[in-house]
């Protein structure tokens, strides 16, 4: 691959990488566009009943992916409300308290955790964290340890590092004349890091937060291993937390059941799937989105 | 003094949260161990599975991972450089740029399990592959694309305007610009964002589980159509599930603790330059 | 003669194998400018934040020796940096403004310490204001940003905003080298006022200035101090 050639307009170097990055760009496109196509059916079939209705009998031709959409939010929910609080203060522990070898180490230790596999995590859920469900849980009479409320545990867990990581990023980026002008006027650390710091990076933070999120949403494997994988558990009341404690089904552990196998014969519960993808791409899609955009603002607010 | 309580309580709680979360990793690390270091030895490395995982070893579930993500590396990196260079060099216009990083975000994003229901229709039924190990691999290049791209971009931003400018003064022609002074930078990028991208790829069993892997019954592939591979995080997955054989316990502890290993020797060895030149700095 | 204000001690500062000070000693006296000169790296800001404890904020730095505060050592387990930092305030060479008006950046700093009740922040303000002689230019807009004014109004906020405090001290450090000549002898002008109440000690790169300015000059070079002017050549 040689762009060389003196007085030459055409290099081969720029078509190729304009080539390569369209693939890229098409790839994407095709990926969007094949499953909003392979969907059809069932939109046909179901309307917008495919996002309310709450039954899911695929022998009955019955597509209610809203149970599906409640278990992924809810779960995600879980992951979030522990996940956070921890996650951001630990990030404002490294990023302002921790001597720098300290925080160096600490990094690492984050780093590391933030590669251990989605299977890892589940594997030790199973072994690990569904007992200790069950047990804490035992005289609500649930039957196991399998919940979406379990699987939000875990999940909050493995949400942790990228949390941490990304708003200890903002938060480390503060300018030190800034925080060095406050310390000066004799502010403590902590009103330091309230009064200056956080004002100055919460957007960095909130990008972190929703990033956060949208892996919560979808993550499969660890979820499917510990959720119970229960179709149809609709809640009756929908903020009660009864639900929470009962097996259930996500978006994305529908996807990662046999029956993904099963479905593809029949056009319509084949596209019922795909349809149950496309649901979950458009909310992941859409809190990325979001989080991408209030991460931009924060840094533009920076300079 | 109030002000001095609170600091103090300030410090205190958030020293706790960062407590937890490192103490996560030692509860990972010490259970895995724990459990699965009985199974490590060279024969667990160099020999088949026998008897559905109770037996035997994992040798070809390390060469299909191994398949998996060289294949996913020598596909990713010729696509990621391109658009490193797109957007370092040939697009002009900050709009655009800053398109192709909100794209890259995207595709980041898109959860493992979609790429895997992606390839089933497009690999295993469109194209009539069956399950194939560079099914795999090329949804693994998409999945490891924006790590590495992002890495290269950021290698790229870093060059000095005074050495393009050098070059240009010295009458070098852009692609020339691009041979001598983007191209090398690029490449130390590639290696770090593929390390930090492989690592999180190579545990992934969403997007093989459909295309690519099988539980039992592959060594190695025999072309592209209909040759699976077997993969390590696969072969945990489904042990794990409610059915497993407590004799093959220490051997599924064992799968994960390699797949473990092998995780976290690519996030080290990814983190060595970055920590040399962290201690480099406060040396000054 | 009376106590000094501030008496530094043998003050060592190393950081790994740099040496920043040397051994440092002198007497800083009530009341007027004491200046430090000297050249880049000397360690006259190393010095100037020894003072307030600012140094604590560097990581990686080892300070032996003493600096006695009215007679008390302030490297002292017993000692409250940030309470210190109420007392010896200090203005940067960039003037630093906080998002907000113009209001809630002169009452940034005392709005924490608990001295001052909520209701009489205004008169503190207005106060600390005057004393910077900021007080007539943005009396109408103090609702504003503080972005909205010139670089040398901004390091007079910045001056207002350690003036609010009620310091004894003020540490400058080079204040004068991101503004423009007429901020420059506005600033300069401010100083000579201010030291009438107030211990100033101003590190200066500009011989012009601390000889314009400054009572007596400290001159350090590469971590030691070199002479005083004001005394023979015998060091303190």
């Amino acid at each position: 691959m040689s762009g060389v050639g003196a007085g030459r307009r055409f290099s081969l170097t720029r078509w190729a990488s304009t080539g390569f990055s369209a693939l890229a760009l098409l790839t994407l496109l095709a990926i969007v566009s094949l499953f909003l196509w392979q969907a059809l059916p069932v939109w046909k079939l179901e309307g917008t009943g495919f996002v309310t209705r709450e039954k899911w009998f695929y022998r009955q031709d019955q597509y209610g992916a809203a149970p599906m959409i409640y278990g992924t939010l809810a779960v995600a929910a879980v992951a979030m409300i522990l996940a956070a609080p921890v996650g951001i203060g630990a990030a404002i522990y490294c990023a302002c308290f921790l001597p720098p070898r300290l925080r160096l180490g600490f990094k690492v230790a984050i780093e590391l955790l933030a590669g251990v596999p989605s299977v890892v995590y589940g594997l030790l859920g199973i072994l690990l964290l569904r007992d200790w469900v069950y047990v804490a849980l035992e005289r609500f009479d649930v039957l196991s340890g399998d919940s979406l409320l379990t699987a939000g545990i875990l999940l909050a867990v493995m949400i942790l590092p990228t949390l941490i990581t990304l708003a200890d990023d903002a938060l480390y980026h503060v300018p030190l004349s800034r925080r060095l002008a406050a310390r000066g006027l004799g502010l403590t650390c902590t009103e330091t890091i309230l009064h200056v710091t956080l004002p100055h990076a919460w957007r960095g933070v909130l990008a972190a937060l929703l990033l956060a999120l949208g892996r919560a949403c979808g993550e499969m494997i660890a979820v499917f291993l510990v959720v119970g994988r229960q179709d149809n558990q609709w809640p009756e009341k929908l903020w009660s937390p009864r639900p929470l404690i009962e097996a259930g089904q996500t978006l994305s552990t529908k996807l990662g059941s046999s029956e993904t196998n099963i479905a593809y014969g029949n056009p319509v519960h084949w596209s019922a799937i795909v349809g149950v993808g496309l649901l979950l791409l458009f909310i992941v899609t859409t809190v990325t989105i979001i989080g991408s955009k209030v991460g931009l603002l924060g840094k533009r607010h920076e300079t | 003094m109030k002000r001095k309580i609170i600091d103090h309580l300030f410090r205190a709680i958030t020293a706790l949260c960062a407590l937890v979360a490192a103490s996560v990793l030692a509860v990972i690390i010490g259970a895995i161990w724990r459990k699965g270091a009985s199974a490590m030895s060279w024969e667990f490395f160099t020999v088949q599975m026998k008897e559905a995982g109770v037996s035997g070893g994992i040798l070809y579930h390390i060469a299909g991972t191994a398949i998996l993500i060289l294949t996913a590396f020598l596909a990713c990196a010729p696509v990621a450089i391109s658009i490193g260079l797109v957007h370092g060099v040939y697009l002009k216009r900050e709009h655009t740029r800053r398109a192709v990083m909100l794209v890259l975000y995207i595709l980041n994003g898109v959860p493992a399990i979609l790429f895997g229901i992606f390839g089933m229709m497009v690999f295993v039924q469109y194209l009539g592959w069956g399950k194939s190990w560079l099914s795999g691999g090329l949804l693994l290049a998409l999945m490891l694309l924006p790590t590495v791209t992002v890495a290269i971009v950021a290698r790229i931003e870093g060059i000095p305007r005074g050495q393009i400018e050098a070059a240009a003064g010295l009458g070098l022609r852009q692609s020339q610009i691009v041979h001598a002074i983007y191209l090398p930078r690029s490449f130390g990028g590639l290696i770090t964002g593929s390390l930090v991208g492989l690592a999180r790829v190579a545990g992934e069993t969403a997007p093989i589980m459909f295309t690519a892997t099988i539980f039992a019954g592959a060594t190695l592939p025999t072309g592209i159509k209909e040759s699976p591979v077997l993969s390590l995080p696969y072969h945990i997955f489904i042990l794990a599930q409610d059915s497993f054989d407590p004799a093959a316990g220490s051997k599924l502890w064992g799968t994960a603790l390699t797949l473990l290993l092998l995780v976290f020797a690519f996030s080290i060895i990814a983190l060595i330059p970055r920590l040399k030149s962290a201690v480099a700095q406060h040396h000054d | 003669m009376t106590k000094p204000i501030l008496h530094v001690r043998n003050l060592s500062v190393h950081s790994g194998r740099r040496t920043l000070l040397d051994s440092v000693s002198l007497e800083i006296p009530h009341g007027g400018v004491f200046g430090l000169i000297g050249p880049s790296g000397a360690g006259k800001s190393t010095l100037l934040k020894s003072f307030n404890r600012m140094l604590d904020l560097t990581p990686g730095l080892r300070v032996s020796g003493q600096v006695d505060f009215h007679g008390s050592p302030l490297y002292h387990r017993s000692v409250d940096p940030d309470a210190l930092r109420a007392r010896i305030g200090m203005l940067f060479q960039q003037p630093v403004i906080f998002p907000g008006s113009i209001f809630a950046n002169v009452t940034f700093g005392v709005r924490h310490h608990g001295t001052v009740r909520r209701r009489d922040l205004p008169q503190v303000a207005e106060r600390a204001l005057r004393d910077a002689c900021l007080w007539e230019e943005v009396k109408d807009r103090l609702q504003l940003p503080a972005t909205t004014l010139s670089i040398g109004q901004q390091q007079r906020l910045c001056l207002a905003r350690t003036l609010a405090c009620s310091p004894e001290v003020i540490l400058m450090d080079e204040p004068t080298s991101a503004l423009d000549p007429r901020s420059t002898a506005a600033v300069e002008e401010l100083i000579g006022c201010l030291a009438k109440a107030i211990t100033i000690i101003l590190v200066t790169h500009n011989h012009a200035q601390a000889a314009k300015v400054c009572g007596r000059v400290a001159s350090l070079s590469s971590g030691k101090l070199e002479k005083i002017r004001g005394f023979d050549l015998e060091k303190v």
